[in-house]
């Protein structure tokens, strides 16, 4: 049952994530963006200018270059069906190199902030939810409403003043770690793990030193939706008819409460997992503020070279991602709640 | 019947037995946007040993309030204003929370409405029941779960073992309702609060409910307070009524006297259609016409081989909805149309007016074929038939005024002016028993009653001559079930109308049908008169339903005499039909040809049609 | 259990509804005026750059000197920026441009999608379904990065910028108003209206449609507080609308380099300005939405 489930939804997502590739390719091929003159310049000869083109395949007719992109023409290297994300057109690397460089910090960044986030709000969200109406629940709901709705590359910055320059208690937003620190040998990618692994406890907290700011700007956003939503639920458990019944039946007021938690804590999954894909995303404005150089940077990078590769790798990692995420958190869901079926 | 019963129907000294509960001057109180609101204002009460209280009033009278209060729990933000309530000589609501807890479950169980809802959905049964038994008695996992098997047992549950690990979304209702009462009875209360604990129910479900929790209570010597808005179950199963009328106890005796001598105005309000049947009990209203002329007459409705199917997404099945349904409507006459749900009863209505696609078969309204003509032809027959739906509520357009909604009928099928539309509409709610200046407010905010008879008048504004009315009193009150039951008789007389009357309530049926058809699994199993259904069914299934049925008569309670023709078991699923007689499963006078054979629908001596050979056959007499 | 007593969740602090209405017409009067009333033209550099702006303390000393005239120039309340620009005059120009491309992404996405979701809830047949796929798939991408890359490679200009958002937004108002559609057109009063003779066409439109778009109406509001942060994104990462135009994300982000050095000002103004304008939106959204369900 299960693993015919996981199967069908990987199967699924393989589908959609090659209609997506699909649609990006043509996408950022019909827009009016002319890559060739970004690489040689405006003013450079036609041969120039023909020759880079040739150079891009982009003066072959546009099913060739899908094609040539998938890696169904013969004698022409691999492509995406053979798991090439192919070359980079500014760097000449293949993007997938890049991407697993990239990667591993958004990964990082975002994991410690939902971690944080979710430490931080759930409880306040439950304390919120029970007296309803209360003095509590109306400063949680402003809170929750405020955070959710700000613009997080204004309040990195913001932090940036007040922790940085005004109090110097973080460093300054320049990358993970400051170029003279060596890094540690990669095995993992990412840079906690990997510090701990080589035993460079030093390199660890110089990290994680690094981390406090963009992973605090990040929570402060993620708490919005999250205390918003956990309260919900809970409110909506705490007013179910079975808490009622748990109550009248005469149960201990703890079972009664693990019988709400349980109940508002499946659908939360949900959305937990819609914001994981959306901050995957949106992570894009943190990195820039600190120069994280995760794949947020990456994509920006991508974006303003138009270099069309990158581009369409990026879309379809994020992608893939939040569909993992997805599918994870369905799978707990089901654990939690019975009524899910595959 | 055992000597208790006997003795419980005599009994003189009922007021000198022991108090269980006794409740003074209840108030609760709900803090809302709008000033304070209180459901429960002065609820006064007494509960005795082995008595069965039962305790009626319409939709937002405080019954469940107060069955909650009784518990000393209020759903938030409400709270408990004032009052007492003594169980075991102690004031509940002046002991601490956990004195309190300690109580409930143990000396007072509860079982509610919706009792899926109120089961956690994410534990299995056997847990919950279990949870509840070890939170009042010292015991383990093991003997918890043990108890929980054996309540399940004793509340009817066939497989127990299996049970206990169903989760409530895999529980039918009644199911989930036995469950709860399991749960409820798990630690021998002395007192169980039922609140409606069939709404939701069929009638042959019910009954078996009803059964099983009188004779488990019989048991375990607990006195029971039954809550409902069906005066049958009150009639038949509980000694004495209290009446609830805007949070107050209005009125309080025993339950023959009640029926007998109902004081108060809200008392003799919900007993009105009651008494009207009562007397009309020796005439059935009379078909216009005896059945041997009927064949050769022109009828107004024909339904003949009507068949829907409803196909199953993702699947190549089908539910077979309807199957094959022969019907005729004559002029002026109201046709029933009973049955439990999923008998396809409301289908055949929809289908009638084209609101639901017939998979085969023919409709013809005066003799024209109107099941195949185009949706543009149709319209032109919209105005002569027309149908009012079950959830009055629903069926306004919640944005409209009543002058819109009255105005829309008018719009399509007349070609009046402005003015005479406004005074047609005024007409129209007179003629429906309300009030002509209400043309410019919002449904919203009308009771039910009111809002069903506003459906009516708009059915009624393009002069229909035919009305499909499906389930039009399932949502009402009792005292707005009989007002509108009266108002479609009246309308009746006046406007010469023929109705399709679908319903499941067995009292209305009697009382505004000349002829009764009931439907089982798509089948029509028997067609006949009002006097022929009523007083001597023949199908087994006719039979059973009416024997479920609980007669709003204390004079014949269920509980003294017990109907031995119960169908036993589940209702099959109408996906994987049997392939003979469909009842064949649940029927007490099953043979092997009924379980070979499909039934057709023959016509008796008398009349009347039933699908079912053994009766054709003159095997099965009908009971004296 | 039965008869449930209606209770509405209190009113939540109906002062939070007033703020909401205060902001957002605060910033559409802005987005109206408010070029006409900045004492110094958004776009042309005064000349005084990096100039702080005035102590808390000073500014009842100098507003009471520039209205009497006693300046020979308007003071710069909010300083200048390091090419010179007047702050204040560009925060409240910029609602011209943050709140003319959310307000028109909007409202666009909102046209197409309550008409689309309406067709896709009320027929439903094998177009319908495909449309939704791909509104499945537009929905799928990553928001952020999809808007950069239309508005980067189409060109960095209000229209696109519109279009993009409005292209992002349109699935998510197709799924809300199909979904109410396809709860609405069970309800009883379709089926009454059908059975009244009513054409399938006019049953949708004058029954179904009214009901039905009370949800898509409600996000609106929420919508366009994202649009506004989406659009000071873009400009943020340089994929937006161009300088020198007033813009909040421009203005944050070229103040970004100075932050670290303290010099505060150039970005907090702009952002101020943004966080309130966007927190106006959700406040108005949420209180439409409580009181849509009660």
């Amino acid at each position: 049952m299960l693993t015919r489930y996981v199967f069908r939804r990987v199967a699924i997502g393989l589908i959609q994530l090659f209609g997506l590739v699909i649609a990006v390719f043509f996408l950022i091929r019909l827009l009016p963006a002319d890559p060739v003159s970004r690489f040689v310049g405006l003013n450079s000869s036609e041969e120039a200018y023909a020759q880079a083109e040739r150079n891009l395949g982009l003066d072959r007719p546009i099913m060739t270059q899908l094609g040539h992109y998938l890696g169904v023409l013969p004698g022409e290297g691999e492509g995406l069906l053979q798991g090439s994300l192919g070359t980079s057109w500014v760097t000449g690397t293949a993007v997938s190199t890049e991407i697993a460089q990239a990667l591993p910090v958004t990964l990082e960044l975002l994991t410690l902030a939902f971690f944080f986030a979710l430490v931080l709000s759930v409880p306040i969200g439950m304390l919120a939810a029970i007296r309803p109406g209360g003095a509590a629940d109306k400063g949680v709901f402003v809170y929750s409403l405020f955070a959710g709705s700000q613009p997080e590359f204004w309040w990195g910055l913001l932090f940036v003043y007040l922790f940085f320059f005004t109090w110097g208690v973080a460093p300054a937003p320049l990358g993970i770690l400051s170029p003279l620190t060596s890094a540690p040998p990669d095995v993992t990618g990412f840079v906690l793990i990997d510090s701990l692994l080589a035993g460079r406890p030093d390199v660890f907290l110089e990290a994680a030193h690094h981390y406090m700011l963009p992973v605090a700007t990040m929570v402060f956003i993620l708490s919005g939706p999250i205390i918003k939503m956990v309260r919900q639920n809970m409110v909506r458990a705490l007013g179910s008819d079975f808490v009622l019944y748990a109550r009248c039946a005469g149960l201990p007021k703890w079972r009664v409460a693990l019988y709400a938690l349980r109940a508002a804590m499946a659908p939360s999954m949900t959305l937990i997992g819609i914001l994981y894909g959306f901050m995957l995303g949106g992570a894009v404005l943190i990195e820039s503020v600190f120069s994280l150089g995760g794949l947020g940077q990456y994509a920006i990078r991508s974006i303003l070279a138009f270099d069309y590769p990158a581009i369409q790798g990026v879309i379809l990692v994020i992608t893939a991602i939040s569909l993992l995420v997805y599918l994870a958190l369905d799978l707990i869901h089901a654990v939690i709640d019975p009524r899910v079926t595959f | 019947m055992t000597a208790e019963t006997v003795l419980r129907a005599v009994a003189p000294d009922a007021e000198t037995r022991a108090e269980v509960l006794r409740v003074e001057g209840l108030r609760v109180t709900y803090r809302t946007e709008d000033g304070d609101v209180s459901p429960l204002t002065n609820f006064s009460l007494t509960i005795r040993e082995h008595e069965v209280v039962g305790l009626v009033g319409d939709a937002g009278s405080g019954k469940s309030t107060a069955a909650l209060a009784l518990m000393g729990v209020v759903r938030p933000p409400g709270r408990i204003a004032s009052g007492e309530v003594y169980f075991g000589g102690e004031d509940l609501l002046k002991k601490d929370e956990d004195e309190v807890r300690q109580l409930r479950g143990k000396d007072i169980g509860i079982i509610v409405q919706n009792p899926r809802g109120a089961l956690n959905p994410m534990l299995r049964v056997g847990t919950q029941i279990g949870n509840v038994y070890r939170a009042h008695n010292q015991v383990g996992r093991g003997d918890a779960a043990a108890r929980a098997v054996d309540m399940l047992r004793k509340v009817g549950i066939n497989d127990p073992e299996r049970r206990v690990a169903a989760y409530a979304h895999e529980l039918s209702g009644g199911m989930a309702q036995r469950a709860l009462i399991a749960m409820a009875l798990s630690s021998n209360p002395r007192l169980l609060i039922a609140d409606e604990p069939t709404s939701g129910l069929d009638v042959t479900i019910q009954a078996q409910f009803l059964d099983e929790m009188w004779d488990t209570v019989q048991e375990t010597g607990s006195a029971i307070l039954l809550i409902t808005q069906d005066l049958g179950i009150i009639a038949n199963y509980c000694d004495r009524v209290a009446v609830l009328h805007d949070g107050e106890i209005v009125e309080d005796k025993p339950v023959r006297e009640f029926f007998a001598n109902p004081e108060h105005a809200y008392s003799q309000s919900i007993m009105a259609l009651q008494r009207e049947v009562a007397s009309d009990r020796t005439e059935a209203r009379q078909s216009m016409h005896s059945e041997a002329e009927v064949t050769t007459e022109a009828h107004l409705v024909d339904i003949a081989k009507l068949t829907k199917n409803f196909p199953i997404r993702g699947s190549d099945k089908v539910v077979q909805a309807v199957q094959s349904v022969d019907l005729e409507i004559r002029e002026g006459e109201t046709l029933g149309l009973v049955g439990e749900s999923g008998s396809g009863k409301t289908t055949v209505g929809r289908c009638l007016l084209r609101l639901e696609e017939p998979t085969s078969g023919a409709i013809s309204y005066r003799g024209e074929d109107i099941s195949g003509i185009s949706k543009r032809d149709l319209r032109s027959f919209r105005s002569r038939m027309q149908i009012v739906f079950q959830d009055p509520f629903d069926s306004l357009n919640p944005r409209w005024t009543v002058g819109r909604v009255l105005r829309e009928p008018l719009d399509l099928h007349t070609t009046l002016s402005r003015a005479e539309k406004v005074a047609r509409s005024r007409e129209l709610l007179e003629m429906v028993g309300l009030s002509p200046d209400i043309l410019d407010r919002k449904p919203k905010g009308m009771g039910a009653g009111a809002m069903q008879r506003l459906n009516i008048a708009r059915a009624l504004a393009s002069n229909p001559e035919f009305i499909v009315l499906d389930e039009p009193t399932s949502v009402l009150s009792p005292s707005a079930i009989s007002e509108l039951i009266t108002l479609l008789r009246r309308l009746q007389d006046e406007l010469g109308l023929s109705y399709l009357f679908i319903s499941h309530d067995l009292t209305t049926v009697k009382y505004l049908c000349h002829r009764v058809a009931v439907m089982y699994l798509g089948q029509v199993v028997e067609v006949g008169t009002v006097d022929q259904i009523f007083n001597s069914p023949r199908h087994p299934y006719a039979l059973a339903l009416l024997s479920s049925h609980l007669f709003p008569d204390p004079a014949h309670r269920r509980v003294d005499h017990r109907e031995p023709d119960a169908l036993s078991g589940e209702i099959p699923s109408p996906v994987d039909l049997p392939v003979g007689c469909y009842l064949a499963g649940r029927c007490p006078h099953a043979t092997d040809r009924c379980r070979a054979e499909p039934q057709v629908l023959e016509r008796l001596a008398d009349g009347r049609m039933s699908r079912c050979w053994r009766v054709s056959a003159g095997e099965l007499e009908a009971a004296p | 259990m039965a008869e449930t007593v209606q209770i509405h969740e209190e009113r939540r602090t109906d002062w939070l509804f007033w703020v909401g209405v205060t902001i957002v017409s605060l910033v559409t009067f802005l987005a109206a005026f408010g070029p006409s009333i900045a004492p110094y033209d958004p776009t042309l550099a005064t000349g005084r750059v990096a100039v702080p702006p005035p102590g808390l303390s000073e500014w009842p000393g100098l507003f009471w000197a520039s209205l009497s005239g006693q300046l020979d120039r308007p003071p710069h309340w909010f300083g200048t920026d390091a090419t010179g620009f007047d702050i204040f005059s560009r925060v409240i120009s910029a609602p011209r441009v943050d709140l003319t491309i959310a307000l028109a992404a909007n409202g666009l996405s909102l046209v197409l999608g309550v008409f689309l979701g309406l067709i896709a809830g009320y027929f439903r047949n094998i177009f319908t379904e495909g449309m939704m796929r791909v509104s499945d798939v537009l929905q799928s991408f990553p928001v952020f990065i999809s808007a950069m890359i239309l508005v980067a490679l189409a060109g960095r200009s209000t229209v696109n910028i519109v279009i993009a958002l409005a292209l992002l937004y349109t699935p998510i108002y197709i799924r809300l108003t199909r979904s109410e559609v396809l709860s609405q057109r069970v309800r009883g009063y379709v089926e009454a209206a059908r059975a009244l003779g009513n054409p399938e066409i006019v049953v949708a439109l004058r029954h179904v449609l009214p009901n039905s778009l009370a949800p898509a109406l409600i996000q609106s509001s929420v919508t366009i507080g994202f649009a506004i942060l989406l659009t000071a994104g873009l400009s943020f990462v340089g994929a937006g609308v161009r300088p020198p135009a007033p813009e909040w994300g421009l203005m944050i982000s070229s103040g970004a380099n100075q932050i670290i050095l303290g010099e505060w000002w150039p970005s907090v103004f702009p952002g101020v300005a943004i966080s309130l304008t966007v927190f106006g939106f959700a406040v108005l959204g949420n209180a439409l939405e409580r009181r849509y369900d009660g």
